[in-house]
């Protein structure tokens, strides 16, 4: 990495993080550009180790990289815009969130990034969008907070007269270390917990030699078929780490290698928290038999989720992708209205916001059982163990399942694609595609529907959404009455 | 329908999304859309409409040192691709960074300027209000005459689709950097011959300065230097230390760190450059390795007077990219660019699906064969292409690539791209004819594989694999004898080897068939462990020797005797032998069948084909088996490579082989596995299939024909179940289109083969049914051929018979659940493409019923008792029936692809799977529409 960059100047703040395992990341930085010195950093995130792999001025020299050519910007009103860079000559990997805001009077340009060295890339990439997502939201709450106080500070100002501009606005680092604390955390925990991109399938359930040696048959198939309802993404929840992870593994096998690093097992100790946009993660419950999924947290996860209890044999889904991103949009929304509205900074606070606001009353009974049954899981399961165990026979069973998985999913986009003209025109003709497709049980639909929504997203809208949509406004409408 | 909505989050939601009075609304631009994917007519296809361009397409920029950055090329070079979008913006926002700052000079405590060997960068970003994001690979290529000999350059792959940058982030590094790498490396060379010009100019001017400097000294007889002299001796020296400045330049060009060669990806030119590097290293003075070096093989060049000090100026040209870099280097880095814009080319879900496709059927050795395209094969192909370090001119080269290369003037030397125009033209000259012989020719930088997907597509028809198998050197001159289509199969002389007896391996009985595996010309052999799951076919085998019969496949009649006797029998006893199946056949399932019963001739009668007695036909197998060399029979199309007879495959117990036909029962089923020299394997260049465009015709032909016949489903049935096909007809257009399209239904032998003929016109022989599952058969006019069909009839054990012109399908009933999913008449699939989406899908679980039920060990124990045996025939039927839940006809085609799967699993050397001759003795039926 280069030794020949400027020191920083002014000193950065700099806030130092103690992890408990090895942390991937070298640091996060907040950087904006200032109209006369151009790119400066504001705070730099580090955490706390003993080797020191980048010093602050390298941070420095690499954090104004990420803003320079940014006076070019040219972006939609709001755009939290998305940078990745792979530095070779410096061996460092960056990934900058640039977007617009008001602070200290002026509408100007900033960049939250994170350093990662190089040889992390491959770790890194399964792992993007759960970073992106995360990020971009706590600048979206952000945004609104460097735009209410710069109002407030004018306010201030006037009538006080003594305030330096410099110190407005230093609050959003608090607000910002919420997020990039649990960011580092989250990439520590993959860094020792992930789930390897191949699974030995000696490791799951399918090398049982029958069904139902290790878990009840109907449970084996609820969660399957549920886990491949909700587009991979599931919960495993047990007192038992050694069970939980064998159904996690045994989940990870119906997902894409990439999936699959973008999935956690269980601690053995103390439970990881929960983490949303993670594909499968195992967690481990409480002394007293209970594990607490954070609403938010759950409700942010870009798919909806299956929740496995390998302790009782419960299975319970969230409604399927329409309906999820749905609610999740209004409740985005919510929260940041309501961080829009409040009116001090105990308000402000992210996770007692839901609290603060007596009108915001979602509904948590997100979960429920599993309604759709479906053939395909069914016959694979009753199929795959007339299999000898032990030979690679079932992998390749397994893959092949898999494989007709994948097909069916590509046939109905492109069913759907000629259909509507590439969706010029609404989609009627549902009762056909099952026909046409062999879909007619329902969790067969929703299985492929799921696989299609994750290389097509959009496509649960586009079918169901018009009716959904609709039927929620009537409901709304009717309940005025 | 998915859930109904009956569960809905926030009940109260729209009380705190109202706005109080008092308070300002939420600004949007700090808000979330509330519908992402389907506010304002958006849709999952919608997110390309809003950018200024059609397509992804590839730009190429500089950062100018005279203008700044600027625009230098795109891929394609198709003002069309990129229509509106402002390239000089956009090239601006991408260079006006430089990712790469490293020093480059005269460093600190260094006499001579260090060329800095800089990584490469790689950048992700985008224009969320153009809807442009790409990815950039940033590089750095050396220029003389360049500020600090550097000149920065990027490559930028430009698409709406974010996602798909950073999902393919991996795979359009790894392309791209071997793009850069190959510029890379010409670029060095180009500066190193840059740098040797320079140095002979130097050397010259040296020498030139050098005798003025002398004359002047001895002009001078005044003591003391003039100031002319003084200037001279300045140049002098000035000159000097330029030479030792180029020299230390060169000497770092040549020395280019072999890290780097060793760590990246293997471009092109990498050889080349490392024999140079390793020269240049070896060789301790500069000048001598400048002799000796490959630069020198340029015409000799003639040094010039230059000044010591170049002046930069600004109103200089620069020099442009081609300039910069070796012209071969160059080409190929736009072919690899053009190859990376095809690859890339199209909506993200397909890319996506076919990486998934490709990683799963990795994991299917087994069964990829069977209905893939031929994908094992081609993975080994690239992996083995991948390994090989070659020249520039014989490496892998993108298809189309050349003709979409903006500067279409550079020249390529053919001599340097023998050996892929080689392999092109073997295919070429058989299929395409001298036109587009010379059409390959031109384009003889292609990589083979690739430049016969792209042939193919603009091929009418398909094209079978024995087709470009056939014109190999060996089997050229077999076809060139000119041979009519009787001699062809009838008076080619047989061969000792063809004499001998022809073996019958195994037999098994089922309730109504008999299977016989028998091989030809010599005895196969079974691997033991395969007896062993073959517990019937052991069975069947004393079977054969207690009724001490067998079956002589020697040519005990001469060819043409043969060949009446067959002929003159089968018209007599037809007539019988159908009148006599009529009145069977009618008492069983033909009840629902309208046509009458008493019609005599073959359009009208609406029954089967008999089980007929195979006397007549027996000795037509007798001489169709003696033929020593069948690839005669088609000297007007396709020939085959010749099998390789596996030793391991011989029978050790030739008397196994004596078996009569004669005593097989009008309801056997029999198979017989050849192995022979003279067999050959039908062969389609692997890539041949795979072309989209052939995808979206077969599919679309295959829909045509689902919609227009009704008898469509026993027609696949024929084909799914391994009884050959043959589509009667005159026009050879249409048959072969109908050829290409049942040919999606048509399982493979092995991962080389389709076993489909698209075309004949010589009479079949009982060695096509073999080799071949589906024929397209030429009906001839002339008053001889007027029984096509009836000739074909005799063979109706084997075949099944679409007559295209009469609208006719002879063939077993078929009524399964299996094939209407495959091939519904109602189906609402308006595209090709989707249909043959369809398709690969269902057979794709086809597949894997196959697979469950060949490798469900307890359904294949051994058993030697009846009991034993009877019990697991009736394991393996419950099996089929409830857990795989086949019904009737379905449980055949299951059968059939396990005994494919069998028989392939047991090969040693995968991929060379014997054909098998299937006749069952089920009645046929005569469909019209």
């Amino acid at each position: 990495m280069s030794t020949l960059c400027p020191p920083p100047s002014p000193a950065v703040a700099k806030t130092e993080i103690a992890l408990s395992g090895e942390s991937p990341l070298l640091a996060a930085t907040f950087a904006y550009w200032d109209n006369i010195l151009g790119p400066r950093v504001r705070h730099i995130w580090a955490p706390k180790t003993e080797q020191v792999l980048l010093s602050d001025g390298e941070i420095t020299f690499l954090a104004n990289h990420t803003l320079n050519g940014e006076i070019l910007r040219n972006a939609e009103s709001g755009a939290i815009d998305v940078k990745f860079f792979v530095l070779s000559e410096k061996g460092v990997i960056i990934v900058s969130l640039i977007f617009d805001g008001n602070w200290n009077g002026d509408r100007s340009t900033y960049g939250l990034s994170i350093i990662l060295p190089q040889t992390e890339l491959s770790f890194y990439l399964p792992l993007h969008r759960v970073c992106v997502d995360r990020l971009t939201h706590i600048i979206r709450k952000g945004r609104i907070w460097m735009h209410k106080e710069r109002q407030e500070n004018v306010q201030k100002i006037v009538l006080e007269g003594t305030e330096r501009m410099e110190d407005q606005g230093q609050s959003i680092i608090p607000m910002l270390t919420g997020e990039v604390i649990p960011v580092m955390e989250l990439l520590s925990s993959m860094k020792s917990h992930s789930v390897p991109e191949e699974i030995n399938i000696a490791d799951t359930v399918l090398n049982d030699d029958d069904i139902g040696d290790s878990c009840h048959e109907g449970f084996l198939l609820n969660a399957i078929s549920s886990h491949l309802q909700t587009c991979g993404c599931s919960v495993v929840v047990g007192s038992s780490a050694e069970k939980v992870n064998k159904i996690v593994r045994t989940l990870c096998l119906f997902l894409t290698p990439a999936e699959r690093k973008c999935s956690r097992l269980c601690e053995a100790e103390s439970s990881f928290k929960y983490e949303s946009g993670l594909f499968v993660q195992g967690l481990l419950k409480d002394s007293t038999g209970s594990f607490v999924l954070p609403f938010r947290q759950v409700m942010y996860a870009p798919y909806p989720t299956t929740h496995i209890d390998v302790d009782v044999n419960t299975v319970k889904q969230m409604p399927p992708c329409h309906e999820h991103i749905y609610n999740q949009r209004r409740y985005m929304r919510s929260e940041l209205t309501a961080f829009w509205r409040a009116t001090s900074e105990e308000d402000m606070t992210q996770d007692t916001i839901i609290y603060t606001d007596e009108s915001f009353t979602p509904d948590l009974n997100i979960f429920q059982d599993v309604l759709h049954r479906d053939t395909l899981v069914k016959a694979f399961l009753d199929q795959v163990f007339q299999l000898k165990p032990g030979l690679s026979l079932r992998s390749t069973f397994l893959a092949q399942f898999l494989l007709v998985l994948h097909r069916k999913a590509l046939t109905l986009i492109k069913y759907i694609e000629d259909d509507t003209q590439k969706g010029k025109k609404p989609f009627k003709s549902l009762r056909n595609l099952k026909i046409d497709l062999d879909l007619t049980a329902e969790g067969d639909l929703n299985i492929i529907m799921a696989l299609a929504e994750k290389i097509k997203p959009g496509l649960h809208s586009f079918i169901f959404g018009r009716p959904f949509y609709t039927s929620v406004q009537e409901r709304d409408v009717l309940m005025t009455f | 329908m998915i859930s109904a909505p009956d569960v809905v989050a926030f009940t109260k939601e729209d009380e705190y999304e109202e706005e109080p009075y008092n308070e300002p609304a939420l600004p949007e631009e700090y808000s979330v859309p509330l519908f992402p994917f389907a506010s304002q007519g958006a849709n999952p296809w919608s997110k390309l409409s809003g950018a200024k361009f059609s397509r992804d397409f590839i730009l190429i920029s500089e950062f100018s040192e005279q203008v700044g950055p600027q625009p230098l090329l795109t891929i394609p070079n198709d003002t069309k691709v990129f229509g509106t979008f402002d390239l000089n913006y956009f090239s601006l926002r991408i260079m006006s960074v430089d990712y790469q700052a490293s020093f480059v000079g005269h460093p600190p405590g260094s006499a001579y300027p260090k060329l800095n060997f800089v990584e490469d960068s790689k950048v992700v970003l985008g224009d969320s209000k153009e809807g442009a994001f790409a990815y950039v690979h940033h590089l750095t290529l050396y220029d003389l005459e360049a500020r600090g000999f550097v000149r920065p350059f990027c490559m930028a792959y430009i698409s709406a689709d974010q996602h798909k940058i950073m999902q393919q982030f991996q795979e359009l590094s790894s392309e791209f950097s071997k793009a850069s790498e190959c510029l890379k490396t010409g670029n060095r060379k180009a500066f190193a011959g840059e740098l040797e010009k320079k140095l002979k100019d130097l050397d010259y001017t040296r020498t030139v300065l050098h005798t003025e400097t002398e004359i002047q000294k001895k002009a001078n007889d005044k003591g003391f230097y003039s100031s002319q002299a003084i200037e001279k001796a300045n140049e002098l020296a000035s000159v000097e230390k330029s030479i030792i400045e180029h020299q230390d330049l060169l000497k770092q060009i040549r020395s280019y760190p072999h890290r780097k060669l060793k760590g990246s990806d293997l471009c092109p030119g990498e050889g080349l450059t490392q024999d140079q590097a390793d020269r240049a290293s070896t060789t301790s003075n500069p000048d001598e390795s400048a002799s000796t070096d490959l630069y020198t093989c340029r015409p000799t060049y003639t040094p010039k007077l230059i000044k010591a000090k170049s002046t930069k100026c600004f109103d200089k040209k620069l020099k442009t990219l081609e300039e910069l870099c070796d012209t071969e280097y160059f080409t190929q880095t736009l072919a690899q660019l053009s190859h990376i814009e095809h690859m890339f080319r199209g909506d993200l879900c397909y890319l996506l699906t076919s990486q998934i496709d490709r990683a799963l059927l990795k994991q299917q050795h087994i069964t990829n064969f069977l209905f893939e395209d031929f994908v094992e094969v081609d993975d080994r192909m690239l992996e083995k292409q991948e390994s090989i370090p070659t020249k520039p001119s014989q490496d892998r080269l993108p298809s189309r690539s050349l003709e979409e290369c903006p500067i279409p003037k550079v020249l390529i030397s053919v001599g340097s791209y023998k050996s892929s125009v080689e392999s092109v033209l073997i295919k070429m000259e058989q299929e395409l004819g001298d036109e587009e012989e010379v059409q390959v020719t031109e384009l003889s930088s292609f990589d083979p594989q690739e430049n016969l997907d792209y042939l193919d597509m603009d091929m009418k028809g398909s094209i079978s694999s024995g087709e470009s198998i056939e014109v190999l050197g060996t089997e050229k001159s077999a076809f060139v004898l000119p041979m009519s289509d009787s001699q062809a199969s009838l008076t080619v002389p047989l061969s000792p080897q063809v004499v001998r007896s022809k073996a019958v391996s195994h037999r098994t009985i089922s309730e109504d068939s008999i299977e016989v595996l028998s091989t030809c010309p010599s005895e196969a052999l079974i691997p033991d462990d395969f007896k062993a799951s073959y517990p019937s076919a052991i069975n069947e085998e004393s079977y054969a020797d207690d009724n001490e019969e067998a079956i002589h496949f020697q040519a005990s009649i001469s060819p043409p005797e043969l060949g009446e006797a067959e002929e003159g029998s089968l018209e007599n006893t037809q007539s019988q032998v159908d009148s006599c199946c009529i009145g069977k056949e009618s008492e069983g399932q033909l009840v629902s069948l309208p046509a009458p019963a008493h019609a005599l001739s073959d359009e009208d009668r609406v029954v089967s084909i008999p089980p007929q007695r195979h006397r007549q036909k027996d000795q037509g197998f007798h001489g169709d088996f003696s033929v020593e060399n069948p690839s005669s029979q088609d000297n007007n199309c396709e020939g085959f490579p010749a099998y390789e007879v596996d030793p391991s495959h011989m029978l050790a117990n030739r008397d196994v082989s004596k078996t009569s036909l004669d005593n097989y029962s009008d309801t056997s089923h029999m198979s017989s596995v050849a192995s022979t020299s003279s067999d050959r394997i039908p062969s389609t260049h692997p890539a041949g299939l795979s072309s989209e465009r052939h995808k979206k015709r077969a599919g679309q032909n295959a829909l045509k024909f689902i919609r227009q016949y009704p008898f469509a489903h026993p027609a696949i049935y024929s084909l799914l179940s391994g009884r050959t096909l043959v589509v009667l007809g005159e026009d050879e257009a249409i048959v072969r289109k109908l050829v290409t399209a049942l040919s999606i239904f048509v399982p493979n032998y092995g991962c080389y083969a389709k076993p489909v003929k698209h075309w004949a016109s010589s009479p079949l022989h009982i060695m096509d049914f073999q080799k071949w599952k589906l024929i397209g058969l030429q009906r001839v006019a002339s008053p001889a051929g007027a029984g096509t069909l009836h000739t074909l009839s005799r063979y109706s054990r084997y075949t099944s018979i679409l007559d295209l012109d009469n609208k006719t399908l002879r063939c077993p009933l078929y009524r399964g659940a299996l094939v209407p999913r495959l091939a519904d008449h109602r189906t609402q699939i308006k595209r090709g493409s989707t249909y043959y989406l369809h398709v690969q899908s269902v057979l794709a679980q086809l597949c894997s019923k196959a697979f469950l039920y060949t490798f469900c060990h307890h359904l294949h124990l051994p058993s030697h008792d009846k009991e034993a045996m009877q019990l697991l025939a009736s394991r393996q039927a419950s099996f089929l029936r409830l857990t795989l839940g086949l019904v009737n006809e379905d449980v055949r085609v299951v059968q059939y692809l396990a005994e494919l799967l069998k028989l392939h699993y047991m090969q040693e050397a995968p991929g060379t799977s014997h054909p098998v001759l299937r006749c069952d003795y089920v009645p046929s039926f005569l469909y019209k529409i």
